[in-house]
Parts: structure tokens; sequence; C-alpha cells
């Protein structure tokens, strides 16, 4: 498994290093999105705003946003390039599963996403003015967080790997990732709230805003419940996609429609 | 242990209300080191039939065994597998023939030391030196063939799927896949080859399947099957069209002559007389009248058509 590991990230090394503006291309974008957004903010609410620590909040909430929509789209897009081109049939060959073969690319093509993610939070920061901490226990709701974006980008790919096309429905889902993962919690009470804490990834972005904008210290009860939600996402994720690659071969439609 | 074994496989496709016998009834076995020419029309079942042999659709009746091991139940049956499918697709076009080489040797189980090895081996069998760095999508399409042919023998299997192996390939790409499928199965690996090009499955083949709506209509040795719808007759051939009273005076001889240049002969004495009379118009050749594959399955597939 690690050997498929170092030659997938291997692949994703070569793609970057060879085509490095597709990948300079989405950081130009997804800044510019966020300054826009964050100037007119500004205008509308006048030189004299304060946003204090709840910019801070948005900002964090804002590129988790960008991590997990790379990480999500990252299984389904390479699903549908695969079968227009004609190598998914030679990914599905493989001896080690193609459930294993997509997840193992996935995290292999991490370490660039994340490299590509920090570029972008340190250029936000920069571009407004404000200061994040960046303590190093954010790593582990942050694995909380990516456990549940793997999930639900499995359960998007065993989608793709049906439909081929579903670039509405990815579109869907990531805008429906923004709602989730910029809103902070405190905002909902009651049963709102108890609803929005189950969602995939809720309470571990609610934990990373609390260490990183908020420079409160890790809530372990928090923190189990965000790995729990974690396990529990990526478990079913697993599990659909294996359902829907016995699908896709019972069908007969692992190479195109 | 044969290389593969199909027993009576079926595949039903339902689309809407529409069912799709795509498979009725296919039976294969190849040893190690033997070519089989898999041939049928299209929509016969080829593409299906060879899918369900490597696992990537799912049979619903009938097994395949690849060296005893199922591999729509044991993946470690992949790893005895190479593949070629339809298309210039099996290969990625922005890496280079190595970087192909390297990941699909690990993605079929080597460790990086072997996928290495094993690319730089099959770099230079496959006269790939001088390309080896430059980007897939910048290669002929003969050399991007010839790459993913090499790739799927990057694991050293025991048995070889090549779906069109020489489909749009220019002549001398073309010669140089047929070598080196000739050179693969002396090395012990079993192909099952499926083309449309019948004068290369006549000539690379040593058994010939040909499948119809579904079910296999024969399968037998290629030179048994070329005897068995071969006669005894010969065959000469004009250089010009013969003149009416050279035919009347040839047809007393009991011969066929089609298109006033061919002449059809039953046994072989009668072809000295026929030639005795045809001194000194030039001929273009004189030859035994045996089938080719082209012949042989344009009979059974038409045949069977009619039934």
């Amino acid at each position: 498994m690690f050997e498929l590991f170092f030659a997938e990230f291997k692949l994703s090394w070569i793609e970057f290093r060879r085509y490095p503006l597709e990948s300079l291309g989405v950081v130009f974008i997804t800044t510019i999105f966020f300054y826009a957004l964050f100037l007119s903010t500004r205008y509308i609410a006048g030189p004299s705003l304060q946003f204090g620590d709840k910019l801070d909040a948005i900002i964090v909430g804002y590129v988790l946003w960008s991590l997990v929509s790379f990480v999500l789209n990252r299984i389904a897009f390479d699903l549908q390039k695969e079968a227009q081109t004609g190598t998914l049939e030679q990914l599905f060959l493989s001896s080690f599963g193609a459930t294993t073969v997509v997840l193992v690319r996935s995290l292999a093509n991490l370490a660039l996403q994340l490299i590509v993610t920090l570029g972008i939070l340190l250029i936000i920061i920069g571009l407004t003015g404000r200061s994040l901490n960046f303590p190093p226990a954010l790593i582990l709701p942050l694995i909380s967080v990516l456990m549940s974006a793997y999930g639900i980008s499995l359960m998007v790919g065993a989608l793709a790997l049906i439909f081929k096309r579903i670039q509405q429905i990815l579109a869907f889902f990531q805008f429906g990732l923004l709602f989730i993962l910029a809103t902070p919690i405190d905002s909902f009470t009651g049963i709102n709230l108890l609803l929005v804490k189950l969602l995939p990834m809720t309470t571990g972005a609610e934990l990373l805003r609390d260490l990183m904008a908020r420079g409160n210290n890790l809530d372990m009860a928090k923190l189990t419940f965000a790995f729990a939600c974690g396990a529990f996402y990526l478990g079913i994720g697993l599990f659909i996609f294996n359902l829907s690659e016995k699908a896709a071969k019972s069908r007969g439609i692992i190479s195109g429609y | 242990m044969n290389a593969l074994e199909a027993y009576n496989l079926k595949k039903i496709f339902r689309k809407k209300n529409q069912i799709i016998e795509a498979v009725k009834e296919v039976s294969l076995t190849i040893p190690s080191g033997e070519v089989l020419a898999f041939l049928g029309p299209n929509g016969a079942g080829k593409t299906t039939s060879i899918k369900m042999m490597a696992g990537l659709i799912k049979p619903d009746y009938g097994f395949v065994r690849i060296l005893g091991n199922d591999p729509h139940k044991n993946s470690q049956a992949l790893k005895k597998l190479g593949a070629v499918l339809e298309g210039n697709r099996n290969i990625y076009w922005r890496l280079t023939p190595e970087e192909n080489l390297e990941y699909f040797g690990v993605l079929k189980g080597l460790s990086q030391r072997e996928a290495k090895k094993s690319s730089l081996e099959l770099i230079e069998r496959f006269g790939l030196q001088n390309k080896r760095r430059a980007v897939v999508q910048n290669l002929s399409r003969g050399m991007q063939q010839k790459l993913a042919i090499a790739v799927a023998l990057i694991n050293k299997p025991q048995l070889l799927l090549l779906d069109e192996p020489t489909l749009g390939l220019d002549v001398e790409a073309t010669e140089d896949v047929k070598i080196l499928i000739k050179e693969i199965a002396a090395s012990g690996c079993a192909i099952l080859l499926t083309t449309h090009q019948l004068n290369i499955a006549e000539e690379l083949s040593d058994r010939v399947a040909i499948i119809q709506k579904g079910k296999i209509v024969t399968e037998l040795h290629t030179q048994e099957l070329i005897r068995q719808f071969s006669g005894a007759s010969y065959k000469i051939e004009m250089e010009n069209s013969l003149d009416r009273e050279m035919i009347l005076k040839l047809q007393t001889f009991g011969v066929d002559i089609q298109y006033g240049k061919t002449i059809y002969i039953d046994t072989q004495d009668v072809v000295y007389q026929v030639l005795e009379i045809l001194n000194p118009l030039p001929f273009y050749k004189v030859d035994k009248d045996e089938s080719d594959l082209t012949q042989i399955f344009l009979k059974l597939v038409r045949g069977d058509d009619n039934n």
C-alpha cells in the first residue's frame, strides 16, 4: 500500500510540476472570489467597520471550504476524466481494487492540496490584514474534517462511477459545503443547532475556528464527537463506493455510459 | 493448468424496457503460449465476453478462471493478467512512456524497484528509448499502441487480452505489433486477440473462435479450420480477360471461370491440359484454391444469419 501511495504521489507531483497553471489558476480564483466579497462588504459597511475575530472565523471557514472542495471534487473529477480518456478500466484491473486505488490517489494528492490551501490562506491573510493562530493541535480537528470530506467525496465518486458526468451535482455539493463550513455554529439554536452538529464537518470546522480565530483551547469532548462523525461519514462513503463499483460491473458501465 | 478458462458465460443488459442478451453462452480455454483469435461481427458479444474474462463486467451465469483464480472474487488473479482494450486509451497522455510504465507497474502490484527495472527492459524491447521522456500525446499512434502493449506486460502476465491491437495503425506499426505479439506468445504468455483484420488473425493465431449473436459458432485450430473449408481444387489467375472462344474451349474440360480471368479446376491432371490450351497467354498465378479466414468467417456468419 505504501508503494501505491508513493506512486500516486509521484503522479500528482508530475502533473503539478508539468502543468502548474492549473493549480495557480485555482489559487487565483479562490483568493480573488473571497477578496471581492471582502471588499464589497467593507464598501457597504463603510471604512469604520471592525470585523474582529468574526472575520477571522469566516476566513478559516472559507479556506477550509476550498480545501474540502478540492478533496470532494478530486475523486469524482478523476473518475470522470479517467472514463473520458479510457484509463478507468485499467484502474479496475489493479489487484489493489478500485476503492483502494481511488482513495489512496486522493490521499496522495492531499499533500499538494494542503500546500495550495496554505497558499490561499496566506494570501487572504495578507490581503485582509488579519492574523490567525496556528497551534499544532489544529491537526486533530483538521483530520476529523478530512475524514468526513473523504466520505462525502467517495459518495459523490460513487455517483460519478455510475453517471460519469455529474458537474451539476458537484456544484450543488460545493455550495452546500460553503454553507456547512463557513457558517459559524453559534448562529444556530435549539433543534437547528443539533441538526447542524450532525452534518458532516461542522463540529471539526467549529473547532478549527475556535483554535485559529478565537485563540481558544481544544475542547476534547467536541473533538471526540468530530472524530466520531468523521468515522461515520467515511464508513458510509466506503460502503456506498463499494456498492457503486459492484453495480457498475454488473451493468457493464465502467468504461463509459 | 490453463491460463484462461471461461465456462458458460452469459450476460444480459436491461435498458429501460429492453432486454439485451449480449452473451448467451461462451466457453473458452487457452493454454499457456497459445494465441486464440476471437472473431465476430460488431455487436456479436466479443467485447462483453472479454470484459467478463478480465473482471470488468460481472457475468450473470458462468465463471472465469485465470490460472485457477476467479478475477471477480480474488484480486490476485489480476496480477497474472494484462489487457489492452480498444481504442487509444489504456495509458496517460500527460505522462511519458517511462512514467506510465513505472506507475502501472506499481498499480499492478510490483514494487517501485521492480517496476523501474521492468520499465527499462520494456522500453528497450519495444524500441521506445528515443521517446521515453516525451509525453504520450506527442507520440505517433503506433508508438502509443506499442506503449499500451508494453504497459500491459509490465507485470509479466501469463494471460494477455488484446482488443483490436492494430486498429488505426499504419502498415509499419502493424508489422511491429505483429512481431511483438509473436514474441510474447513464444515467451509462454497466453493471448486472446480480437481483430477485424482477419489476415492478421490468420497469421498470428493458433486457434480461432468465432462468436455470432452471443454464442460461439466454431472453435478450431486455425489451420484445421482453413483445411475444413478448403477444397482440393486449383485456381489459375490470368493477367488479361479471356475471349469468348477461349472460354468455350476451356469449359469443355468442366472448369469454372469467374470474371473471365480466374479459372477453377477440380483435379491436377486437368490443370496441365488447361495450361496446354492457355499457352502462350500470360497468367498471373497458379495456386491451390485455399480458403482464407475472411472467406470462412463470412461463410459462417452469413450462414448463421440465413439460419
